[in-house]
């Protein structure tokens, strides 16, 4: 097939692939919902946002983070060496190799008077660019596999990502050598440039290609000889050498076609060397292509999304960019896992074996949300569940090397999902206090509290509904003993300083604490999950200590309220 | 001497001058701190929910802390209770203490229960002493009336925590002391700040927190002194929280904490020690207390006998 019809389709998918993704920029977002403001809307107040920061004071920090955030990839150099290595070999080299080598003719040539691609630095160069390639590439996947342990997540895009970047390097490598190595190759640049005056010099020109320049000759035997290749090195000075340097400068290419070259002669090597072309140029096109759509956006993404960090920090903007932000954030994401590394809520993933605790799996499943994709009630409620289970340590969001701001990301979808109606027990952890001290979405959260509420009101019973008297079953039946020394002092209820905040305890707190102990004496166990005072104890451990019998009161309401949780969640699959 | 320093996830991001008064005073006692970026949260948030859950991440910590060969330092209070608990637990349960060390393996940790949890009033009190202590002194701060509220979770269970007597508490008593500075006796001094209740329950949160502002005002405090973090946060946050919804004449109850009493008087620079970061505290209140800060006369006199003789 023809190159620039291929290139032309490549390219085409490529610019629809980004015009698309910046539509949903400004068409999506997660809270508040979209339709609060309009397309235009969000253009216009992104324009100003823009403006505002191109002509002004800010340009210097526009600068600023264009050298250190972008170039320099500060945020990545600040936490770990190696992978700011892998990143830095692979964005240098490839970008030198796209600007130098695939638009040579555009570039390069305009830049350098002399260019000519076999000529060095360039032919070294390319090599060189290629191998830092490879080498970043290959920290990045020997991270992938030795930080499995520390949960570093991989999917299948981040291998193709690798596979496409080393691939292209790789196949343009094998390209230049099996070109190298190919004795029609070597025919074709002789009638095209050389300076060659009949069959004796041919044969010594060849000897000499075969002896220094990698060139394989497989259908004949060529002598040998060193007054020969001494004759041959004579004649590649007067019509070779101007615009072509040793091979040995492409030192990696020229390293393959002695491995390759037998191999690619025996196959035929004008075959060869076309289907590497193909390969080379197929590896290149399809990565153009699938760029846009892929984790690979973020080379556009970004250097936005780190810029706009860069002026803001954690704070938002206009209201019209908020959801701007949050959507150039998702596709900023490199699913590069720094933040799940660095997670304070790591162990809570292997408690709990929910992916979505880890912020990196949050942020790849938030695009759905954003756009608005039906979920199904289980994904929903682990969603839910994993954007809870949170410290709120904002360390996720000051690793980010994409600069995201997780923190605003995560809060937002967290009342997006409340607003859903799923019951969301993990609100009862104390994830909930720092949420309380920052006073997001105060109203949200009192109302996703209220649907809680209800769900206890109707899978506990409690002690004012019952009409029948209480019935004596045998104790036993809870985990921590140490309730059956209770002697009835209700030493415990007298010091509670939640008791003494209620002119009527008993009505507002269901059961008194010496009640609980009472029910648990009594057999009944989910008297006591059901009482409100479990969830309004606060933990102060003074009714333990003042218990003359050793009773442990308070970790017998944690161990309460963990099985009253466990029920409910029970109730809910069952 | 050498700790791994936990920080727990409250401090590093809301109460950083908590650390860095911490930080910088110990360091004039040669006490260095190490920061461990790889501790995780102490399972303390999700204890209402799973204890097994809470267990696990404090055990975790400690495996990091042993395979660096440190004991841990710990400020805040909840943190402290959590790394506790969890070697309390380890110590009686063999199962559990195999199935956690099975997870552990993966990342190349083991849990052997041989580092030590040292909370940072502890170190200065049993490690330094109050003698080193009075000796570096710079000033003291005589007249400053402070109401210490020590926390729930460092003072109870006893037989967890084994900080000090959970009913006479006499670490802070003896540290406020020697600043020359006067631990006021309050009622709220061993209660709740109603941390644990903020997000689940705000009206009986702050019900709690009220109580202990009022209390401390009415016993003559000049500032409040919290241990922990959550504390910290109740009185620092909270607090302004509901005085920017009662209107802006509310006043507040300023939050001063130990460790930047200490390094004043240690002639510590007041913004290393981050005391205008406190949110309750304003620039009459530094003004305050350093107006109070003097050089320990009787220490200079001995000294100047003892020159003498």
């Amino acid at each position: 097939m023809n190159f620039t019809l291929l290139l032309t389709v490549a390219v085409s998918i490529c610019l629809i692939g980004i015009v698309l993704r910046f539509y949903v920029w400004f068409s999506q977002g997660i809270h508040p919902p979209a339709t609060s403001s309009s397309l235009p809307q969000r253009l216009a107040a992104a324009g100003r946002a823009m403006g505002g920061a191109l002509f002004g004071p800010r340009l210097v920090t526009i600068l600023k983070s264009i050298f250190l955030d972008l170039l320099f990839q500060q945020r990545v150099f600040n936490k770990n060496t190696l992978r700011w290595l892998a990143h830095g070999l692979i964005f240098t080299g490839f970008l030198l190799l796209f600007f130098l080598h695939a638009l040579d003719s555009l570039i390069t040539e305009k830049l350098f008077s002399g260019y000519v691609s076999t000529l060095n630095p360039y032919l070294f160069l390319r090599n060189l660019f290629g191998l830092m390639v490879l080498a970043g590439v290959t920290i990045a996947v020997y991270r992938r596999i030795t930080l499995r342990p520390q949960r570093l997540k991989t999917y299948a895009g981040d291998w193709a990502a690798l596979i496409f970047v080393g691939g292209i390097i790789l196949s343009g490598m094998l390209l230049e050598g099996a070109k190298i190595s190919s004795y029609s190759t070597f025919q074709r640049m002789v009638e095209d440039y050389g300076d060659v005056a009949g069959d004796q010099e041919q044969q010594a020109l060849e000897a000499f290609w075969v002896k220094e320049n990698g060139l394989v000759i497989a259908h004949r035997k060529v002598e040998m000889t060193t007054a020969l290749v001494d004759q041959g090195r004579e004649i590649s000075g007067r019509s070779c050498i101007e615009c072509h340097a040793p091979n040995t400068s492409a030192f990696v290419s020229y390293g393959l076609a002695r491995i390759t070259g037998p191999i690619a002669a025996a196959a035929g090597d004008a075959g060869a060397v076309n289907f590497l072309w193909y390969l080379h140029i197929l590896f290149c096109l399809s990565f153009l292509a699938w760029l846009p759509f892929s984790k690979m956006f973020h080379i556009i993404a970004a250097p936005v999304s780190l810029i706009i960090t860069r002026i803001m920090g954690k704070e938002n903007g206009e209201p019209a960019n908020v959801l701007t932000r949050q959507m150039i954030g998702l596709s900023a994401c490199t699913h590069c896992g720094a933040c799940s590394l660095e997670c304070s809520s790591n162990m809570f993933f292997e408690s709990f074996q929910n992916d979505f605790i880890l912020p990196s799996e949050k942020v790849q499943f938030l695009k759905n949300l954003a756009a608005g994709r039906e979920l199904d009630p289980d994904t929903l409620k682990k969603l839910q569940q994993g954007l809870y289970i949170c410290t709120s340590c904002d360390r996720c969001t000051d690793i980010c090397p994409s600069g995201i701001n997780l923190k605003e990301l995560f809060v937002s979808s967290r009342y997006a999902l409340l607003a859903h109606g799923i019951p969301e027990t993990s609100m009862l952890s104390h994830f909930s206090f720092p949420l309380a001290l920052a006073q997001y979405r105060v109203d949200d959260h009192l109302k996703a509290l209220k649907i809680l509420e209800q769900l206890f009101k109707k899978s506990f019973r409690v002690l004012a509904d019952m009409v029948q008297p209480l019935t004596l079953t045998r104790p036993g039946k809870f985990s921590n003993p140490s309730y059956r020394s209770c002697y009835s002092c209700q030493r415990c209820t007298n010091i509670c300083p939640v008791v003494r905040s209620f002119d009527n305890p008993g009505e507002a707190l269901g059961l008194l604490p010496h009640q609980i102990i009472y029910s648990l004496g009594i057999g009944n166990v989910d008297l006591a999950m059901g009482s409100k005072m479990i969830w309004s104890c606060s933990t102060c451990y003074l009714c333990q200590e003042h218990c003359p019998n050793q009773v442990e009161l308070c970790d017998i309401f944690y161990g309460l309220k963990n099985a009253a949780i466990a029920k409910i969640e029970e109730g809910d699959r069952s | 001497m050498k700790f791994a320093f936990f920080q727990g996830c409250n401090i590093p991001v809301r109460i950083e001058q908590y650390a860095d008064s911490t930080e910088a005073v110990l360091r004039i006692f040669d006490i260095e701190l190490v920061k461990i970026p790889e501790f995780n949260c102490c399972g303390y948030p999700v204890r209402n929910v799973d204890e097994k859950a809470y267990i696990l991440p404090s055990i975790r910590n400690m495996a990091i802390a042993e395979k660096a060969g440190l004991d841990i330092l710990v400020i805040c209070n909840c943190c402290f209770a959590s790394l506790q608990k969890a070697k309390n637990v380890l110590e009686k349960d063999s199962a559990l203490k195999d199935e956690f060390n099975t997870l552990l393996a993966k990342e190349g940790l083991t849990y052997h229960g041989a580092t030590r949890i040292r909370h940072y009033l502890t170190v200065l009190h049993e490690d330094v002493g109050i003698e080193a202590i009075r000796n570096k002194l710079v000033n003291t701060c005589k007249g400053l009336k402070l109401s210490v509220i020590h926390g729930c979770h460092i003072l109870r269970p006893r037989e967890i925590t084994q900080f000090d007597d959970s009913f006479v508490p006499r670490i802070t008593e003896d540290l406020v002391g020697v600043t020359g500075a006067t631990s006021i006796d309050w009622r709220g001094s061993l209660e709740c700040c109603g941390a644990a209740l903020a997000g689940l329950n705000d009206e009986l949160s702050r019900r709690l927190l009220q109580e202990k502002i009022t209390g401390a005002r009415e016993a003559g405090a000049d500032y409040v002194t919290p241990i922990c973090s959550y504390c910290h946060l109740q009185f620092d946050t909270t607090q302004v929280n509901i005085a920017a919804q009662a209107g802006p004449e509310t006043d507040l109850l300023s939050v001063l904490l130990y460790p930047q009493l200490l390094g004043l008087c240690l002639g510590i620079n007041e913004q290393r020690l981050g005391i205008a970061r406190n949110r309750t505290i304003g620039v009459g209140d530094i003004d305050h207390i350093k107006s109070l800060l003097a050089p320990p006369v009787e220490e200079k006199k001995k000294k100047v006998r003892q020159q003498a003789a």
